[in-house]
């Protein structure tokens, strides 16, 4: 087959091959029309040549290798041959020869070759039937029973390929270009079976039956060369695609999903660290269990990247080995980066659950004091106060029972801070509005403050944003020579802002640093981020943003 | 006097329970929460309710919610609600729109019996209560162009004892002076703070308390 393929025509020689056999159909045309051949008819049959010609000359030059080009060029010479019987006896000979081209042609769509044993057969029985029985048939002058004979046997040859054909087209999921070429075929096959009954059945609708039919099956080609025009735009799209990956682009699977045209496509990575697949995320990922859907990245035999996409896509094996190709460096870089983001995702996980596990210790340890220590000391200095009552007139022993609780409120006073410092169960128990009055009638500097919650924040939230007005106007009072502050609270499209803003003096401060990187992080824990802009001499502008459902 | 007590921590509900017996009330009703409590109160209503802001079932406000349903569903029956900690915006909500028979303190007072049991008597007789950490802070907040700079220090005494629910005789008797001087300071202050004057002694802590919270 190699020898054949190295055989073939250089691209000067095709171009003449077809020059000459179109020519020779127009001559042959020309001649016909004289001997009175119907110029209808003329013209079907110059269409059919015409259309297997150039269409085959067209994909014998976009792949060379492809067996299909010739084929089809074979064809429309075949077509030629057989419109010799308008001059000559001798054309009659070829009169089945374009016909079980054409089924040769179809079933051996993309590769040029026969790759199912039964098409095989198939045509071999249509080959000797349309070729060898025919010669014979011309040679005894058409003796009626072997010509109808061959004409069924070719007929039920064409209606097999087109049982193939739906087959195909059923088991399949095939891209819509395609499914428009294997129907333009089916329907080819189908009329050379109609033709070829029609034939045998003879009668005044044959000529009308055979112009129609010859017609249709000149479209067959038509749509192979628009699907081949586009299958070369896609092809053109990988310079577009490996041009787009030397940017180096943060998001891989777009370029790929354009170059592929496959809008559903999904590049996930293989992540030896997690033994896992991830998407580019670095969020973890699976694989669909369908083989056609997938498509491997592979290097020194491991996978590196897996391209999830629609599984039509199989069929232009080509198409997928190319992006492929292209891709797999820029896949690499992809695949440390999606690493990365994994990492980075695990511990923000990790870092939420401590945190998350610190505030629940946080919060039963209040509790804990509230019920346990604080009740106590309330229950002793109620009564030491009852025991007062009860002392009459020993001076010395009232002085030091008042010495005692005074003592305990001194404690208690200790214990409220501790307990509040732990957790701020004003929060929890009454909500972030009513804790943060509190919060703003202390504050060092009048406030003003507005709080419009559209949104329930989590009690996680809704302490974090406790903690910035609180740090906030602690920082304003100490820091800021402000004469005044205003607190702002609201929810917008799930998110919480609270806005702290002075109009003191501003200006970066280091001792303010880490009192902001603290609520910073508190912040972004949750999700959230924090943002401070304080230049010289125009206040401090403090806006967290916190994730609100 | 007939009082009921709703508090989680049996030391403490049992220590209110003997100091208010000493000092002469009839303690009806003793329970550990809000339901029961209310199931309580059906069976016979007592002129006053001694309650934790914190309990069961979920430790957080529903001491509150049930005192301000209570007061809705009872009117003339006072509520005093004890804390471990006091919020300005909790007290505000507590008295809404009237502080007749309302009380709000932090658990730390019941050990001053004497002021406590006085504290309950007047709430009892449709009085109020207002912790005085309540009225220091809202008297201590920064303001623009601060209106209580036109009060003297004593006015601000007075205004200390007015918002926490003191009668007039009790402002009398804490700084020494007549009846007759403790009116004149009232009615200084009102006119000073261009407050609209009132005669009921626990109106007028509501009036203070929203003048002073803006």
């Amino acid at each position: 087959m190699r020898r054949s393929v190295s055989a073939m025509p250089k691209p000067g020689g095709r171009t003449a091959l077809g020059a000459a056999l179109l020519a020779g159909q127009a001559a042959v045309a020309v001649a016909g029309i004289r001997q009175g051949v119907a110029p209808v008819h003329v013209a079907a049959v110059c269409w059919l040549t015409a259309a297997y010609t150039v269409s085959g000359l067209i994909a014998w030059r976009h792949r060379p290798g492809n067996r299909f080009g010739p084929l089809m060029v074979l064809t429309g010479a075949g077509s030629l041959a057989s419109s010799v019987s308008w001059l000559h006896q001798i054309g009659l000979v070829a009169d089945l020869v374009p016909l079980i081209l054409i089924v040769h042609v179809f079933l051996s769509y993309p590769s040029g070759r026969l790759t199912s044993r039964l098409a095989r057969v198939l045509l071999g029985i249509g080959y000797v039937a349309a070729v060898g029985v025919h010669v014979v048939s011309v040679a005894l002058d058409f003796p009626a029973v072997l010509y109808q004979g061959e004409l069924l046997l070719v007929g039920a040859v064409a209606l097999a390929g087109a049982a193939l054909m739906v087959a195909r087209r059923r088991t399949r999921p095939l891209r819509r270009s395609l499914t428009v070429l294997i129907d333009a075929f089916t329907l080819g096959l189908v009329m050379i079976a109609v033709l070829l009954v029609v034939g045998v059945l003879g009668g005044p609708a044959f000529p009308a039956v055979q112009r129609l039919a010859i017609v249709l099956l000149g479209v067959a080609p038509v749509v192979f060369l628009a699907g081949l025009l586009q299958a070369r735009l896609a092809r053109g799209s990988i310079g577009d695609l490996v041009l787009e990956l030397r940017e180096d682009p943060a998001d891989l699977g777009t370029p790929l999903a354009r170059a592929l045209r496959d809008p559903s496509l999904r590049l996930l990575y293989w992540l030896p660290d997690f033994d896992a697949w991830a998407g580019e995320d670095g969020r973890p990922a699976t694989l669909p269990d369908d083989p056609d859907r997938v498509t491997v990245i592979e290097e020194h035999r491991t996978p590196v990247a897996a391209l999830v996409h629609d599984p039509a896509l199989r069929d232009e094996a080509d198409l997928l080995a190319a992006v492929t190709a292209a891709a797999a460096i820029a896949v690499r870089t992809g695949r440390l980066q999606a690493q990365l983001r994994a990492n980075v995702e695990e511990l923000r996980g990790s870092r939420a659950r401590v945190a998350e596990a610190g505030r629940r210790e946080r919060r039963r340890l209040e509790r804990d004091l509230h019920d346990g220590a604080q009740q106590r000391l309330v229950a002793l200095s109620l009564n030491l106060g009852v025991l007062q009552t009860r002392l009459g007139d020993d001076a010395d022993a009232l002085a030091l029972v008042r010495e005692a609780r005074a003592e305990i409120a001194t404690s208690l006073a200790e214990l409220r801070d501790v307990a509040h410092g732990l957790h701020p169960a004003v929060v929890s128990a009454h909500g972030l509005a009513v804790a943060l009055e509190s919060l703003t009638v202390r504050a060092p500097v009048p406030v003003r403050l507005t709080v419009d919650l559209g949104c329930s924040p989590s009690e996680a939230v809704e302490v974090a944003a406790y903690y910035v007005v609180s740090e906030c106007l602690t920082n304003v009072g100490k820091h800021a020579a402000a004469s005044s502050a205003t607190v702002d609270v609201r929810s917008s499209e799930g998110t919480l802002v609270i806005e702290v803003v002075d109009d003191g003096r501003g200006g970066a401060d280091a001792e303010r640093g880490s009192g902001l990187r603290g609520l910073a992080d508190r912040v972004e824990t949750l999700g959230g981020r924090l943002r401070v802009w304080t230049p010289p001499d125009q206040g401090t502008r403090v806006r967290a943003e916190l994730p609100c459902e | 006097m007939r009082v009921a007590i709703a508090e989680d921590s049996v030391l403490l509900r049992e220590g209110i329970a003997r100091l208010l017996a000493d000092a002469g009330f009839d303690v009806t009703t003793k329970c550990g929460d809000a339901d029961q409590l209310r199931a309580e109160l059906e069976v016979s209503l007592p002129n006053v309710v001694i309650m934790d802001i914190r309990l069961p079932p979920t430790h957080t406000d529903e001491g509150l919610r049930a005192a301000i349903d209570l007061r809705a569903a009872h009117p003339g029956l006072a509520v005093l609600v004890l804390s471990q900690y006091v919020e300005v915006g909790l007290a505000m909500q507590l008295l809404a729109d009237s502080a007749d028979g309302v009380g709000y303190l932090l658990k730390d007072r019941i050990s001053d019996v004497p002021s406590f049991v006085s504290a309950l008597r007047r709430v009892a007789a449709g009085g109020s209560a207002i912790d005085p950490t309540i009225v220091s802070t809202l008297l201590s907040r920064r303001r623009r162009d601060d209106p209580l700079a036109v009060l003297t220090p004593r006015e601000r005494e007075v205004l200390e004892l007015m918002a926490s629910g003191t009668s007039n005789q009790g402002i009398a008797d804490r700084l020494s002076v007549t009846l007759r001087a403790a009116e004149k300071y009232v009615s200084s202050i009102f006119t000073k703070l261009g407050i609209p004057a009132t005669r009921s002694e626990s109106r007028r802590v509501l009036a203070v308390l929203l003048f002073l919270r803006t």
